[in-house]
């Protein structure tokens, strides 16, 4: 019989030892350690923040593909700025300016190309006025699963018809739920601001959701 | 003062968080006031809805895309000095080739003692071709006796008009200006050497230039010599003497 000289000979070492690592290394950390050429640091930093960037951005471009691809430049970036990087706020503070820029560049390279999404297609001109496309359907649905898909699908689209400077700062607060001090500090502005933009973001919303309210 | 009252209490309830707790001030409000409870209710699902959109997930080779760009990014950073090495590269030929064109252009215009005009004349009219252009004296006998400009039309007639063509195009069209030049004295006591010396007398002879008109037409031009009277001057010794007595 023979007699384990390690507990790496388990076999679970490894994973054990990267939990460790997921719960107490700071994101600070991570990027230090990325900085002095450590692909593994670098590799965790993405596993943390690549659901949340790549939703934030799908959640404002509205196009998904286009969000990962954003996504992944947002990490490049990052990687890249390794060196520059200040400790002043927070990684996730840092990385989501980022991201936001990027989104807020590509909605208006949107703009300037005249790329019309299918769901704003009928929107008037001023994106603070604009109609929701989808009537809602009246009729019961047999599904509580397609009504909530349904119902989601309508915030959505109306999301994407926001002007983009209500949008980022909704989306960070409602669907991230991030702090408004946080929100002002992503998008470098002031917290009331932030808290006006986020109001009438509200205010637009509920107008084209009246039907599901 | 009770819409001042509701502007507060909805500002307040919009800047909660859903699971937050109210203010006992809010509550109170909101058991009194049915459109702010009508706005609460509204609000509150409004949140609930956008709030239900979750995260979506990145894909599953996300880190593998990731990976493969930065290693482009990194293999491809050697060559990131091209763009820039080939708009030098570029600058630098415009540049070298204003200077040399500067030189050039400076070494033609300060060229004083080489001062050749190169004429270039319409080929179409030039009779055969021209040489460089000589003093041509009366009774002056030319070691290469054949200048297409004394040729008759009958010689020139049979020149075949391709090889007068190739002659024209071999030949320099090239007129010499002597004028910087300092002028050959002539004493008549200097053996003939290379050419033949012209007697200075020799202006008692009219000049005479025989030309083609290139349509096999033979011109006879005279040009009657001409006396400045230099010589009467001297013997008068008067040298403000009225221009009449010349």
């Amino acid at each position: 019989m023979n007699t384990l000289t390690t507990i790496n000979e388990l076999g679970f070492a490894p994973a054990l030892q990267q939990d460790v690592l997921e719960d107490t290394t700071s994101d600070h950390a991570l990027l230090e350690a990325t900085r002095t050429g450590d692909q593994d640091a670098f590799a965790e930093l993405v596993s943390r923040y690549r659901n949340q960037i790549t939703s934030y951005i799908y959640r404002m471009t509205n196009d998904y593909d286009g969000a990962v691809d954003l996504a992944q430049e947002t990490f490049v970036r990052v990687y890249r700025a390794a060196d520059r990087y200040q400790r002043s706020y927070a990684f996730s503070t840092y990385i989501y300016r980022i991201a936001t820029n990027l989104a807020i560049s590509e909605l208006r390279k949107r703009k300037r190309r005249k790329l019309v999404s299918l769901t704003g297609f009928f929107q008037q001109n001023d994106g603070a006025e604009a109609q929701e496309l989808n009537p809602p359907d009246t009729r019961p649905l047999q599904d509580s699963e397609l009504v909530d898909t349904e119902r989601r699908n309508a915030v959505q689209r109306a999301i994407s018809t926001l002007p983009e400077k209500y949008r980022a700062p909704l989306i960070l607060r409602d669907v991230d739920g991030r702090s408004y001090d946080e929100i002002a500090r992503i998008l470098e502005t002031s917290e009331g601001t932030v808290k006006s933009r986020i109001s009438r973001a509200r205010g637009f919303l509920r107008e084209k959701m009246r039907a599901y309210l | 003062m009770r819409k001042n009252n509701c502007e507060a209490i909805r500002q307040e309830l919009d800047e909660l968080m859903l699971d937050e707790t109210s203010s006992a001030a809010v509550v109170d409000h909101l058991r009194e006031c049915a459109a702010c409870r009508e706005f609460n209710q509204k609000q509150t699902r409004l949140r609930q809805i956008v709030g239900s959109l979750g995260t979506v997930s990145a894909p599953p080779d996300f880190d593998f895309r990731l990976r493969a760009r930065l290693a482009n990014d990194a293999g491809g950073a050697a060559f990131h000095f091209w763009p820039l090495a080939r708009r030098g590269l570029a600058f630098a030929a415009v540049l070298l080739v204003f200077v040399v064109g500067a030189i050039l252009i400076r070494n033609v215009f300060n060229r004083p003692s080489e001062n050749k005009q190169i004429a270039t004349t319409d080929q179409h009219n030039t009779p055969a071709a021209l040489q460089p252009v000589q003093t041509v004296a009366p009774q002056e006998q030319q070691p290469n006796p054949a200048p297409p400009l004394l040729a008759s039309s009958s010689e020139r007639r049979a020149q075949p008009i391709r090889n007068e063509r190739t002659a024209r195009i071999k030949r320099p069209l090239v007129a010499e200006d002597f004028s910087s030049q300092r002028a050959e004295v002539i004493t008549g006591r200097e053996p003939a050497t290379e050419f033949e010396v012209l007697p200075l007398d020799s202006s008692l002879q009219s000049f005479k230039v025989s030309l083609d008109d290139g349509r096999g037409n033979a011109r006879t031009i005279s040009v009657p010599t001409i006396s400045f009277g230099s010589q009467r001057m001297l013997q008068s010794g008067n040298q403000y003497a009225p221009k009449r007595d010349w």
